[in-house]
């Protein structure tokens, strides 16, 4: 474990490092944070035309959609194209010769950007909270250690999930599509596309055993105080066997995949 | 003790064979054509420790594929490998600190950043204490001179350059076999040479086995007193370089500078005319009578300047190899 936790550092030392060396690539990505803000703009207008849906407010739809976009930038990983591009053109081989799990070299990548969101992007986001009228999060210190806990564990499923899809690359060379697929019905899912509490019951509690809310329906629901204890533990109940779910899945698909593995290219 | 044994080792591939144009995609996507290719089929040997072996074969011929075995890249088919009491399929972490790969077409360095980020990442992936990174970093930046270039973002590097830290990154952990495929592949004569006295002086510090692959015939000839001879797959020579050299051309060539043109069947007196530029001639002389026929030379013609050489060790491969291409 102390090992582990040494590598760690180290790698993330040269993520963090990576992620300063591109600055201009930083500055794109904090940018496409607005994307979330395009949902709200729809939401706005919708409610100025018809009034509040289901208790909503102008005010609740601007808190949900900025909050919302630093935890999208949190909760978002791309490593599915990573793997797909390790695998299918032979990159991986670097990375299998050394005496560790390919995943962790992902999972370091990933967050060293998300120090640098939260570096560079979290205390922008905290000052416009506190700065409008509109904002608020009226939050006790005990949900905002939940809604801390729940952007991680929203992290680190998307995590597991996009390297379970990723090792479907021993196999296929349409990996990152399918991905996509999945990750298309996931938005919608996920709370991005409407918060997930104006969804009709039905889909609603389908949606609460899904995956896809803890990456950002569960932290935002937290954040603006929707949620009992009860469903606060719910959320990480799900979470958690979901996470479970994907790591035995990944496991199993990486043993069985690696021996398919042809090392293209060199 | 042997470090690495390979025993009937078999790696096959399906490979999809794809027509181009518009028709042949869709008649691919429809129906696929694929070919079972015998990449490694079927090589044994026994390497032993602190023992050079060169690898040499034509594109194509599975040195890389059976070198990816024996480094736990690739599944056998069939056979098996062992390394250092390993099977290197399995990737044991005690294996995977034990080895390196250095191919040199692929780079493990942290492309946008200086090499010494990679050298610290090794450090603590493979658990190197303290004080012996310390030691082998001083060393091989030493032996490298790579002072000037570890604080230089490694896409600015020269192909030379990156090749040396290359080599530093992969060796830090102090391993105790060396898999190089193609360590000096296109390099300029000064930094090949440098590379190959480094990596002498790695086998001799440390006693350890180094299994090579090299296009550069010079790299072999420097380092490596055994060879391996492999071609579609199969294993065509494994032995001294020397005894290869004499068996494969039983002659040595004589090179004769001349004063003036000669006759050409005073030539063939001697031995088989390879070249005549009229004032410079190549014989093929038996090996045993190279003697006499220089002494014969130098009495009978008007020579100016005579050498006796060996044949190039790539023409002898070369011959190696067709002589394998007329049996199959």
């Amino acid at each position: 474990m102390r090992d582990l936790f040494r590598i760690y550092r180290a790698l993330l030392q040269t993520a963090w490092a990576r992620a300063l060396e591109f600055r201009g690539q930083a500055g794109i990505w904090i940018l496409s944070s607005i994307f979330p803000l395009v949902m709200m703009v729809v939401w706005l207008a919708i409610v100025d035309e018809a009034g509040p849906l289901i208790g909503w407010g102008r005010g609740d739809f601007i808190s949900y959609y900025v909050g919302a976009a630093l935890v999208h930038q949190l909760t978002f990983v791309w490593s599915v194209w990573q793997w797909d591009d390790d695998i299918r053109t032979g990159h991986l081989s670097v990375k299998l010769l050394k005496p560790l799990d390919p995943f962790h070299y992902l999972m370091t990548e990933q967050l060293g950007w998300k120090l640098f969101i939260l570096v560079f992007l979290a205390p922008l986001v905290v000052v416009v909270a506190w700065l409008s009228p509109e904002i608020s999060y009226s939050l006790t210190v005990e949900q905002f250690v939940a809604f801390a806990l729940s952007v991680a564990a929203g992290f680190v499923l998307s995590m597991l999930m996009s390297s379970a899809f990723g090792v479907l690359g021993f196999w296929s060379t349409q990996v990152a599509n399918l991905y996509s697929l999945w990750f298309g019905v996931g938005q919608f899912l996920s709370g991005w596309i409407a918060p997930l509490a104006l969804f009709p019951a039905g889909i609603r509690q389908v949606a609460y055993m899904l995956p896809f809310r803890a990456t950002m329906g569960f932290p935002m629901a937290i954040l603006m105080g929707q949620l009992t204890r009860l469903e606060i533990g719910f959320g990480f109940a799900v979470t958690l066997g979901w996470c479970v779910v994907f790591l035995i899945l990944y496991r199993i698909l990486w043993r069985l995949g690696i021996r398919r593995y042809e090392a293209v290219g060199a | 003790m042997k470090t690495i044994r390979v025993d009937h080792l078999v790696k096959h591939y399906q490979v999809h064979h794809k027509q181009a144009g518009l028709q042949g995609s869709l008649r691919s996507f429809f129906r696929r054509q694929y070919e079972t290719v015998k990449a490694v089929d079927g090589i044994s040997f026994d390497i032993a420790r602190g023992e050079i072996v060169g690898f040499l074969g034509p594109n194509g011929a599975g040195k890389t594929t059976a070198l990816k075995c024996l480094s736990g890249l690739l599944y056998p088919t069939a056979g098996s490998v062992t390394v250092l009491g390993f099977t290197p399929h399995k990737r044991e972490r005690n294996y995977l600190k034990a080895f390196t790969l250095v191919l040199g077409q692929r780079n493990q360095l942290l492309w946008d950043l200086p090499a010494m980020e990679t050298f610290l990442v090794n450090q603590a992936i493979y658990g190197v204490p303290e004080r012996q990174f310390r030691e082998t970093l001083d060393e091989l930046v030493a032996l490298l001179n790579l002072e000037p270039l570890l604080t230089k973002q490694v896409r600015k590097l020269s192909l030379g350059e990156r090749m040396k830290c290359e080599l530093a990154a992969s060796l830090l952990h102090r391993p105790q076999v060396l898999f190089l495929d193609e360590p000096t592949l296109g390099l300029d004569v000064t930094a090949q040479a440098v590379i190959r006295e480094f990596i002498l002086t790695y086998n001799q510090r440390y006693n350890a086995s180094v299994l090579l692959t090299s296009h550069y015939m010079a790299d072999v000839t420097a380092l490596a007193a055994r060879i391996l001879v492999i071609d579609q797959g199969k294993l065509m020579y494994d032995g001294d370089l020397g005894v290869l050299v004499a068996q494969t051309a039983p002659y040595k060539l004589l090179r004769l500078t001349l004063e003036k043109p000669v006759d050409g069947a005073d030539l063939s007196s001697l031995g088989e005319v390879e070249s005549n530029e009229g004032l410079k001639v190549t014989l093929r002389v038996p090996r045993a009578n190279t003697k006499e026929a220089a002494a014969r030379a130098l009495a009978q013609l008007p020579v100016a300047d005579l050498t006796v050489e060996e044949p190039p060790v790539e023409e002898i491969i070369r011959e190696v190899f067709s002589r394998g291409s007329d049996h199959a």
